[in-house]
C-alpha cells in the first residue's frame, strides 16, 4: 500500500474511532488541501456511531427502558468509544454489551439488575439467530440445541413476561436459572424459569432416562412424567422422537 | 447499444427484477403469488445468522435465482480480507448456486474493526493498485464472477487524482470484473457534487454494467442521503430508461431497507422497472 493510501486510512481511522469536533479538525489538519465541507465528511463519522446505537436499541429495549434515556445515551456513547464492532454481522456489536454494563453499575448508578437483563436480552437474540439447527428426526428424547442456561441473582423471566405491567419496578432479587432456547418450528425464542419438572425433562434427554425408569427411581407417577415430556416437547425445550 | 461484454464473456442472462429478502419478508416473500425474478440477500445476514434467516433464504432459493450482495468485503481497506468472511461468503455463494455476486467499491474496516458503513476512497491511482489485487483474489475464492457497486459518497475524500468514472473504470477494467450501476447512487452523487448524471453515465464502462440498482432516497436542505427509504423518484426512472438503452437488458433490483413499506408495495416499483426493461427491450 502506498504511504499516502496508509497515511489517508491511518487518519480517517483517528476520526471514526471517536467523531466530533476536536477529531475532525485533526483530521482536515493531516490533509491541508481538503476542501471537501466538514459537514459532508461527519455525515460517517454519525453513520458510524449510529449504525452501533441503532443495533444496541434494538437489541437491549428492556434496558434502555430500564435505565432511562440519559443514562442509556450515555453508556451506549461511551460503549462506542471502545470500538466493539469487530464482526462483519452488526448485531453481533451487541456480544460485549452485558460485560460492559457490568462493569458500569455502580459507576454509573445503574439498577443492579441491569447486568442481568444485559446478559437476558443478548441471549434471547444469540437463541433466535443460533446456527444450531435442530435435528429432524430424532431417534431419541434430546435436549434443543439452541439452550441456553443463565443463573442470575434476579427474576427475569417473570419480570420480562409481565412488561408493562410495573416494569417500573424492576425484577425482583432472588436466584433464578433461566432456560431459552429456540422452537424448532416457530423459530422464535422461548424462556422459563427452570422448574424442576423441566430440569427432570431435560435430565432425562441429556442421560437418555426413560419416563419408566424415572418413576421407578422417583416413585413419580409415569403419566405425569409423560405428560411433563409431552408438553415441554411441544414448547419445544426437549425435542422428542415421531410417535 | 453497448454489448454486455462482461455478461456474455460469462454467460450471464438479464435476470429480470428483483427485490431484497429483508426480515420483515421472511415468513411473506417465500410464498408470494406476484411475479419476482430474482431475490437479492445480503450475505451478512446469513454468514453468522441461523433459525428464521436460513429457512426463508432456503425457501427463497427453491423458487428463484438468489444473488449476493455483500456490504462486508471491505475491497478497499487496508486490512487483509477477513478469511472467515470470504471463506463463508465463497460456501454461500456456492450453496444458492449464484451466477454472480456483488460488494461495494469502498472500505468498511479499519484495524480489524467492522464500521458497518460504506466508507467512500480517494479516487487516487494509488487505491486502483491497492484494490485491483485484492478483487482478483476474491473472484479466484470464490469462483464466480463479482460485480463491484458504484458507492453513493457525500464527501471527495482527500488527495484525489482522478474523476470518479475514471476511477471506476480503472478499477473494474484493471480487475476483470463487472460494474454494478446503482442508477439512484449517480443521481444522488450528481446532486450532491454538482455533475450532469447522464455525462457521468456516458463516461461509464457500460459494456460491464450486469446488474442496476434502483432505489429511493433523502432530501435534506444541504445534502441528499441514499437512504433506500423511499419510493424510486422519477429523476431516477428516467435516468434508468437512459441507462437501459446504452446498455439493453440488465438485471435489476428495487432496494429498499429503511422505512420498509409492505412487501407488496416493493414489488410494485419492481413490477414498473419490469415495464421500463420490456419498454427497452421493445425499442
Amino acid at each position: 500500500m502506498k504511504p499516502s493510501l496508509k497515511h489517508f486510512f491511518d487518519s480517517m481511522g483517528s476520526y471514526l474511532a471517536r467523531p466530533g469536533g476536536e477529531s475532525l479538525e485533526r483530521l482536515y489538519t493531516a490533509h491541508p488541501e481538503w476542501r471537501a465541507p466538514s459537514s459532508r465528511v461527519s455525515i460517517y463519522g454519525d453513520f458510524v456511531r449510529g449504525h452501533v446505537r441503532t443495533a444496541l436499541e434494538k437489541l437491549f429495549p428492556l434496558l434502555r427502558g430500564a435505565v432511562g434515556a440519559e443514562a442509556w445515551l450515555a453508556l451506549v456513547e461511551d460503549f462506542t468509544l471502545t470500538r466493539p464492532a469487530r464482526h462483519h454481522e452488526v448485531n453481533r456489536v451487541g456480544e460485549g454489551f452485558p460485560a460492559f454494563v457490568a462493569d458500569a453499575v455502580s459507576s454509573r448508578g445503574l439498577p443492579p439488575y441491569a447486568p442481568a437483563l444485559a446478559r437476558f436480552e443478548w441471549s434471547d437474540f444469540a437463541v433466535f439467530v443460533s446456527q444450531a439447527e435442530a435435528p429432524a428426526p430424532v431417534e431419541r428424547l434430546t435436549p434443543n440445541p439452541t439452550l441456553v442456561v443463565l443463573e442470575q441473582p434476579f427474576r427475569i423471566c417473570a419480570w420480562v413476561r409481565a412488561r408493562g405491567q410495573g416494569a417500573a419496578r424492576g425484577p425482583e432479587a432472588g436466584d433464578e436459572l433461566a432456560l431459552l432456547w429456540r422452537h424448532p418450528e416457530r423459530l422464535v425464542t422461548y424462556y422459563q424459569e427452570a422448574t424442576p419438572a423441566a430440569l427432570l425433562v431435560l435430565k432425562m434427554a441429556v442421560e437418555g432416562l426413560s419416563a419408566s425408569d424415572v418413576a421407578t427411581a422417583t416413585g413419580m407417577p409415569e403419566a405425569d412424567i409423560l405428560e411433563s415430556v409431552a408438553r415441554l416437547s411441544r414448547e419445544g425445550l426437549v425435542l422428542a422422537p415421531l410417535a | 447499444m453497448v454489448a454486455t461484454t462482461y455478461a456474455r464473456r460469462h454467460g450471464l442472462s438479464p435476470l429480470g427484477v428483483g427485490i431484497g429478502l429483508r426480515r420483515s419478508f421472511y415468513e411473506e416473500l417465500p410464498r408470494t403469488q406476484r411475479t419476482l425474478d430474482w431475490v437479492e440477500i445480503i450475505p451478512e445476514n446469513f454468514l453468522s445468522l441461523g433459525g428464521r434467516s436460513q429457512r426463508a433464504l432456503d425457501a427463497c432459493a427453491e423458487r428463484w435465482p438468489v444473488l449476493p450482495h455483500g456490504v462486508g468485503l471491505d475491497i478497499g481497506g487496508p486490512d487483509a480480507l477477513d478469511e472467515d468472511y470470504v471463506t463463508g461468503l465463497a460456501a454461500l455463494v456456492k450453496r444458492v448456486d449464484a451466477p454472480f455476486f456483488s460488494d461495494h467499491l469502498c472500505y468498511s474496516r479499519l484495524g480489524g474493526v467492522y464500521l458497518h458503513d460504506l466508507l467512500p476512497l480517494p479516487f487516487t491511482e494509488a487505491v486502483v493498485e491497492h484494490v485491483v489485487p485484492r478483487v482478483r483474489e476474491v473472484v479466484a475464492r470464490v469462483g464466480r464472477p463479482f460485480l463491484l457497486e458504484n458507492p453513493s459518497y457525500y464527501a471527495n475524500m482527500p488527495g484525489g487524482t482522478l474523476s470518479e468514472a475514471d476511477f471506476l473504470r480503472h478499477v473494474v477494467e484493471e480487475a476483470d470484473c463487472g460494474l454494478l450501476l446503482d442508477v439512484n447512487n449517480v443521481y444522488v452523487n450528481a446532486r450532491n457534487h454538482g455533475y450532469d448524471a447522464r455525462s457521468f453515465v456516458d463516461a461509464l464502462p457500460l459494456e460491464r454494467v450486469v446488474q442496476i440498482h434502483l432505489a429511493g432516497h433523502t432530501t435534506y436542505p444541504d445534502v441528499i442521503i441514499d437512504t433506500h427509504g423511499d419510493r424510486v423518484c422519477d429523476d431516477v426512472w428516467s435516468l434508468y430508461r437512459y441507462v437501459l438503452a446504452r446498455t439493453g437488458p440488465v438485471s435489476t433490483l428495487i432496494e429498499w431497507d429503511q422505512d420498509i413499506p409492505s412487501m407488496a408495495a416493493v414489488l410494485d416499483e419492481a413490477d414498473l422497472a419490469r415495464a421500463a426493461l420490456r419498454e427497452g427491450a421493445g425499442r
